[in-house]
């Protein structure tokens, strides 16, 4: 059991007073990252969850120190992904098959041994004529396992033809499995895929994913049509029984065991019998390991395996645009939620900048026209007091004329005073 | 008028058919053309002439050029291989009308003024002619694949060589006088060409191309002039595989004489067995030489480098002109023929042994039994018997006194059926013809004399399909071990069924033989009735 579960939590809770507009800020994130492999199920699950909660106002800084934090949260989860860079060798203890082709005799009784235990109808040639070995076939709905026959020279101690069996590989990290979208395909801790047709859709993408084209549909079957391949016998293997194919096989060309073990036992005997094989165990390292294993007097692409396929697992060649789902999920609303926070704030603090502005500008016209006021003021009041003084000359000199003049005219002038000492 | 009508339509439509088929063989015949397979001509006197790469990068593809179809055009028109070579010291040159690469324009002028004068000549005289055209001879020709081999001198071909000499091994066999800058014939150190000519020319040191080429074609041809009882001199005639096959080969082949050891101790030092001491713990091998001759076409199988002691080269702590191969290395290295393991081993592979023996892993590592088969002289008694006697008549006194076997168990010991009651389910029992495998397997080695020797015991043979159990009269029968398959205790060990299907399979394919088939379970398993 690898349940392989690890919960990342980041909270951060901080009143902070803001000088500004002297408001109390309040600001919480919440990241929870949450990703586990669970073995009974198909593959990789990955749940992310962002909750973002903004109260009042927000800081340039507070919102990147906020980013930062979703972030992290999005690419350190990936370490914890089945689909990482992490290698997977597979579950411990889980079986496998190994099929050496200088033990094989094409004598197609691994065929006939699927076919009886997996009750499948009878084949269109029966298992005892070997002439269907003319010809190239691959897996059928009816036939998940097919041997074919390769007449290859480049091992002198070869000295007849040589045979593929032909089956599913039962990846360690199956491609058909996170192609599905509705989980059929189970990888088991016994090592089997293993595939479910109640929750099947029927969109082949399994057909499509499998870099060893596998997977068969019946296409003849009308009303519930099937994806069937290899299932390494899982209902045989759980009750402690061999494969039909591998109980059947005569020379043991097909090994069942640990598949830890089938890879010492493939190393013992290439190392033992230098020139009877190729240096390479197919399925170690393919497609990122298969639970199938196999050993080969010549080079693998002349019995018809794909030697192009890499040692990378299917699932991580996807998991680099399937990463790419958090940061869209996650960070995106952090971030837009942030944007339309800071342009919030500039809008407020735009139109306090314009009141302030009015303010300030309708207090200097004031005291603008205060000043002017009070100015024009001083000039009447000089004006007056030039008035005043030019009117006492006038009246001294007439005084100085006829002293009765003189009495009549003080009279207005003190009159004329008195609303001079109001104003001012 | 309307038969008229139906007539042209008729005609018409046959001439339709007509054309189509017609472009259908053509494009069948001409479309399923492999450019790959076919058109290709297998040549064993292809040359390249690069010559020019000695003044630095080619300018031009190299010509690729049939030397032995020149020399049939030559012949043709009376000329001899002096209308291309000249001759230096009463020996053929083997460059094209020059001594020696002078200079880059000279020697380009030479081949285009000569190759095209006499591919031009030719022509004009409206016969079969070369190109004259750059393009045509400067051009890599994928039509062309070589099947040259090479060829050397075997046991049988040098009796031959040195019978039509009589017996003057001066006439070939030379070494070089440093002081003198001379070849001289140094009697009793004669040695196989290659020793001395290596691949690449060195200072006075021809290579092995050229110093064959040179003293093997001159004299084949001045013979050839005598009689008509000479050595090929064309290309094919030493290089082509079809042709080597047609070199005769003496059954009987007198021994080569060069003062070798008849019997003699392998030495594991260079001092020589009377001061050797107790160097080795190892007990001594005495070496059976003369026999040894009979079983290899050369010398230089064994004696690769120089025909030296081994030890000369090989010593037990290994030295630089040995190539720090340790003697008993040189003695015990798998997968070369040079050694005694590797070429025993070899011999192994032969179908009659192939049976029993494709199935033992190859190792270094022997049973006691078999490294006393060779090793079979305690040191100290060796030294003390010197004393009394010569090295080599004490080496075949051990030789002799050294047991081989010769018989085998008899044939009423031997069970002569044994019925295998498995798979009783699907079929009746295998009988098994025992006895008769046996005997079939023990008249094909009999006369086998590393057999002899190396199957020590009587029942060793038995023990090629009862193995893993020591030597017995009655060894344990196959499911005394073998049983459920697939056991995670003894993971390396068949299950029963497989271990019946793989001994008799692998044994039939390994010796070559075809029936029963093995798919064909009821050839073996009696039909269940």
């Amino acid at each position: 059991m690898s349940l392989d579960e690890r919960v990342e939590f980041y909270q951060i809770t901080k009143p902070r007073k803001d000088e500004n507009t002297k408001e109390k800020i309040k600001f919480r994130a919440f990241v929870m990252k949450k990703s586990f492999a669970i073995n009974n199920k198909n593959l990789i699950s990955k749940k992310r969850i962002a909750e973002v909660e903004v109260i009042m106002s927000i800081t340039r800084r507070r919102f990147l120190g906020w980013l930062g934090v979703a972030t992290a949260g999005t690419t350190l989860g990936k370490t914890a992904n089945a689909a990482s860079n992490k290698h997977f060798s597979g579950y411990p203890n889980s079986m496998g098959v190994l099929f050496d082709n200088t033990r094989c005799i094409g004598c197609r009784k691994c065929e006939e041994g699927c076919n009886t235990v997996n009750e499948l109808p009878a084949p269109d040639v029966p298992f005892d004529n070997l002439s269907v070995l003319e010809t190239r076939r691959r897996t059928t709905p009816k036939a998940y396992t097919i041997v074919n026959r390769y007449d290859t020279v480049s091992n002198i101690n070869v000295k007849g033809p040589l045979y593929r069996k032909v089956q599913c590989n039962h990846c360690l990290e199956p491609a058909c499995a996170s192609a599905c979208f509705v989980r059929a395909f189970t990888k088991t801790q016994k090592g089997a895929v293993i595939y479910d047709s109640s929750v099947c859709v029927g969109c082949r993408y399994c057909m499509i994913a499998c870099p060893f084209e596998i997977p068969t549909y019946e296409y003849n079957s009308a009303l519930e049509p099937r994806v069937m391949k290899c299932t390494l016998c899982y209902p045989r293997i759980v009750k402690g029984q061999l494969p039909g194919c591998v109980q059947s096989c005569p020379t043991e060309a097909l090994a069942f065991g640990k598949r830890t073990d089938l890879l010492k036992i493939a190393r013992q005997r290439i190392s033992k019998f230098p020139d009877r094989y190729v240096d390479h165990i197919y399925g170690e390292n393919e497609m990122g390991g298969t639970s199938w294993l196999y050993l080969s007097a010549v080079p693998f692409k002349e019995v018809g395996m794909r030697e192009d396929l890499g040692i990378t697992p299917a699932p991580k060649l996807t998991s680099g645009a399937l990463s790419g789902v958090p940061i869209v999920v996650g960070l995106w609303p952090v971030l837009l939620t942030g944007i339309y926070a800071m342009s919030k704030r500039k809008e407020k603090i735009a139109k306090q900048e314009t009141a302030e502005a009015v303010a300030a500008a309708i207090a200097q016209t004031n005291a603008e026209a205060k000043t002017k006021h009070a100015k024009e003021m001083e000039q009447v009041q000089k004006l007056k007091q030039k008035e005043i003084e030019n009117a006492v000359k006038k009246a001294l000199e007439e005084a100085a004329r006829p002293e009765a003049e003189d009495a009549s005219a003080q009279q207005p002038e003190e009159a004329d005073k008195k609303p001079t000492e109001e104003d001012s | 008028m309307k038969m008229g009508k139906a007539r042209l339509r008729w005609t018409g439509i046959t001439l339709t058919v007509f054309a189509v088929s017609i472009c259908l063989t053509v494009t069948g015949i001409y479309g399923a053309k492999n450019p790959f397979e076919s058109g290709i001509e297998k040549r064993a006197d292809i040359i390249r002439i690069d010559s020019m790469k000695t003044f630095g990068r080619l300018e031009r593809p190299p010509v690729t050029f049939l030397h032995q179809k020149h020399t049939e055009a030559l012949a043709e028109q009376n000329k001899d291989c002096s209308a291309c070579h000249l001759v230096e010291n009463n020996l053929l040159v083997t460059k094209f009308m020059r001594l020696k690469d002078t200079a880059k324009q000279e020697v380009m002028d030479i081949y285009h003024a000569n190759c095209v004068a006499c591919h031009k000549e030719t022509a004009s005289a409206k016969q079969n002619s070369g190109p004259v055209v750059c393009g045509e001879c400067h051009r890599d020709r994928p039509d062309l694949v070589s099947i040259w081999q090479p060829i050397g001198m075997d046991r049988s071909l040098h009796y031959r060589h040195s019978k039509a000499q009589n017996e003057k091994c001066e006439r070939c066999h030379h070494q070089f006088n440093e002081v003198t800058k001379k070849l001289y014939h140094a009697e009793g150190k004669e040695g196989t060409c290659r020793y001395c000519h290596k691949e690449v020319t060195e200072e006075n040191r021809l290579s092995l191309r050229l110093a064959s080429h040179l003293a093997c074609i001159d004299c084949h041809s001045k013979t050839l002039a005598k009689s008509d009882d000479a050595g090929p001199v064309t290309c094919g005639g030493c290089h082509d595989p079809a042709q080597q096959k047609l070199i005769e080969k003496l059954k009987e082949v007198p021994r080569i004489k060069r003062n070798q050891p008849d019997m003699v101790f392998v030495r594991s030092t260079k001092s020589g067995i009377k001061n050797s001491g107790p160097v080795t713990r190892m007990k001594m091998v005495p070496f059976n030489h003369k026999a040894h001759e009979d079983y290899n076409d050369t010398c230089r199988v064994c004696h690769h480098a120089n025909l030296n002691a081994c030890v000369q080269c090989h010593t037990l702590q290994g030295t630089k002109e040995g190539e720090q191969v340790t003697l008993e290395e040189s003695m015990h290295r798998l997968n070369v023929n040079m050694s005694c393991l590797g070429c025993h081993e070899m011999n192994q592979r032969n179908p009659k042994c192939a049976g029993c023996h494709a199935g033992i892993p190859k190792t270094r590592q022997q049973d006691p039994a078999a490294c006393q088969a060779c090793h079979m002289a305690d040191g100290i008694q060796v030294a003390e018997k010197l004393q009394y006697t010569d090295e080599k008549e004490l080496a075949a006194m051990y030789l002799e006194a050294r047991q081989s076997l010769t018989d085998m168990h008899a044939a009423s010991d031997i069970p002569e059926n044994v019925e295998i009651k498995s798979l009783m389910n699907q079929y009746g029992a295998v009988k098994l013809p025992h006895r008769k495998i046996i005997q079939m397997l023990s008249n094909n080695i009999k006369d086998d004399k590393l057999v002899a020797y190396f199957h020590t015991d009587k029942d060793t043979l038995c023990q090629g399909c009862h193995h893993h159990s020591p030597a017995a009269n009655k060894p344990p029968g196959c499911g005394s071990c073998h049983g459920q398959p697939f056991d995670e205790r003894d993971q390396f060990k068949p299950g029963l069924m497989a271990a019946y299907h793989r001994q008799c399979m692998e044994c039939h394919e390994a010796m070559g033989i075809e029936k029963p088939v093995a798919t064909n379970c009821v050839a073996c398993h009696q039909k269940k009735g």
